[in-house]
């Protein structure tokens, strides 16, 4: 019954479900119980049908309620995805006050900006690549601020327009759109952005994640500087050709909060400039990075950030469930039923850890121990 | 095939029955629906946060 509304995949993760419906992209996550009955309402022809099959200690009303759980369930999780409209808008010319370039290697960026406020939203986490020397350009962004939306353009079109207040979604088109020009990718190629950062020892790498001042990029910071290397810090993009993680050019941002703990561990510390762009935020340091050798790693692991004060250092397994409450709500996954597949298949290979630390060689020391487990695994 | 089905559905009816009627009751209040940006982001600003305000 309903079978319309039946999940479009499901993978068993321990003793949990987790199922993908693909109108509604979304992902919900069951217990086996759950599982049971979802089976037996979707497989039953009928509401009377289903009772039968649940009847012999359920009375009918208890097995109506039952019944119509499951079913707005099914609906809440079957809601239309609807993508997000662009409108074709021309892009103003006459508000390119400022100009910069941005050389990665051998592809350059332009990018023209209406202010020094819009410049603060993507300059400093680049400013490493910006350059004087003029080349010959890959791409030509524009942002600027008009009838407080932030409009951003790529080569004359229109990539994304939103309120100044949702910046972080221009940001995050940006990136997007930037990651694209380097790896000569499209939108379409990608199975998602994941909220977190992610390192790489040169063979594989970990996706960090946690909630906002748990200490994401400060660990990720620690360990660029004992022999890591950053592959992308707050955004981490995996391309569907190979599932792996790429690489993000972006600087690691660290709030002012961590600049005592970084100061002796971070070589030049003191001299990288403070930005100040956000009152709460406080003052911003954005630490450059070496590129690693590759522009891509497979990532064989997942950590569940915890920076706890004084705390003695642990990484323990955590639930795919715990895991997931923290990635899917902050990260953008496609909606296409292929890379929804190849996330789920991608979850079923990996270890998943809380770490909570405070200590930075002990953190360290665990994290190299993980890198070599993992390693030897393949 | 048919048979199969057969099978299928009087072992779930067993497992729904050993289930009991509390754990039934329960468990389809038990689940997660999480859905994931529909754009690509970077982090939110903190409460308060906003540079543009």
């Amino acid at each position: 019954m309903n079978t319309n509304l039946a999940p479009t995949y499901k993978k068993l993760f321990g003793e949990n479900w987790i199922l993908w419906f693909a109108l509604s992209n979304s992902y919900s996550i069951i217990e086996p119980e759950f599982n049971l009955l979802l089976e037996s309402y979707l497989k039953s022809s009928s509401n009377a049908d289903f009772s039968t099959m649940i009847s012999n200690n359920i009375n009918v009303l208890e097995s109506e309620s039952i019944s119509e759980t499951l079913f707005n369930y099914l609906k809440d999780c079957n809601k239309p995805y609807i993508s997000p409209e662009i409108d074709s808008i021309v892009l103003d010319t006459s508000k390119r006050h400022i100009s910069k370039q941005y050389d990665f290697k051998g592809q350059t960026i332009q990018i023209y900006y209406d202010t020094e406020l819009v410049l603060k939203t993507v300059h400093p986490a680049l400013s490493y690549y910006c350059t004087e020397i003029k080349n010959e350009v890959s791409a030509t962004f524009d942002i600027y601020l008009k009838n407080d939306d932030l409009f951003l353009f790529k080569d004359q079109q229109l990539i994304s327009q939103v309120s100044k207040h949702k910046y972080h979604l221009m940001q995050g088109k940006f990136i997007m759109q930037l990651l694209c020009t380097l790896h000569n990718k499209e939108e379409n190629d990608w199975i998602g952005t994941f909220h977190g950062s992610t390192v790489t020892d040169g063979n594989s790498s970990i996706l960090f994640v946690g909630n906002s001042g748990k200490g994401k990029s400060t660990l990720c910071a620690l360990l660029t500087a004992n022999g890591f290397d950053l592959l992308a810090d707050d955004v981490s993009p995996m391309l569907s050709e190979d599932n792996e993680i790429y690489y993000n050019p972006s600087a690691i941002s660290i709030k002012q909060g961590a600049f005592n703990l970084l100061e002796p561990l971070v070589s030049n510390f003191k001299d990288i400039p403070i930005v100040k762009f956000n009152k709460t935020k406080g003052n911003l340091k954005y630490i450059p990075c070496t590129k690693p050798k590759k522009d891509h790693y497979p990532c064989r692991s997942i950590i569940l950030v915890n920076y706890k004060v004084k705390s003695e250092t642990k990484l323990e397994p955590i639930s795919v469930k715990t895991i997931l409450e923290t990635i899917i709500p902050d990260s953008w996954l496609s909606p296409n039923p292929l890379h929804a597949k190849q996330f789920l298949d991608w979850l079923a290979t990996l270890e998943i850890y809380q770490l909570t630390y405070s200590d930075t060689q002990s953190v360290t020391n665990e994290i190299s121990k993980l890198f070599k487990q993992l390693n030897k695994k393949v | 095939m048919k048979k199969d089905n057969n099978i299928d559905k009087i072992t779930r009816k067993e497992a729904i029955q050993k289930m009991g009627k509390y754990a039934a009751l329960t468990a389809v209040g038990t689940f997660v629906i999480l859905n994931p940006l529909k754009a690509q982001s970077s982090s939110p600003p903190d409460p308060g946060g906003d540079p543009f305000d």
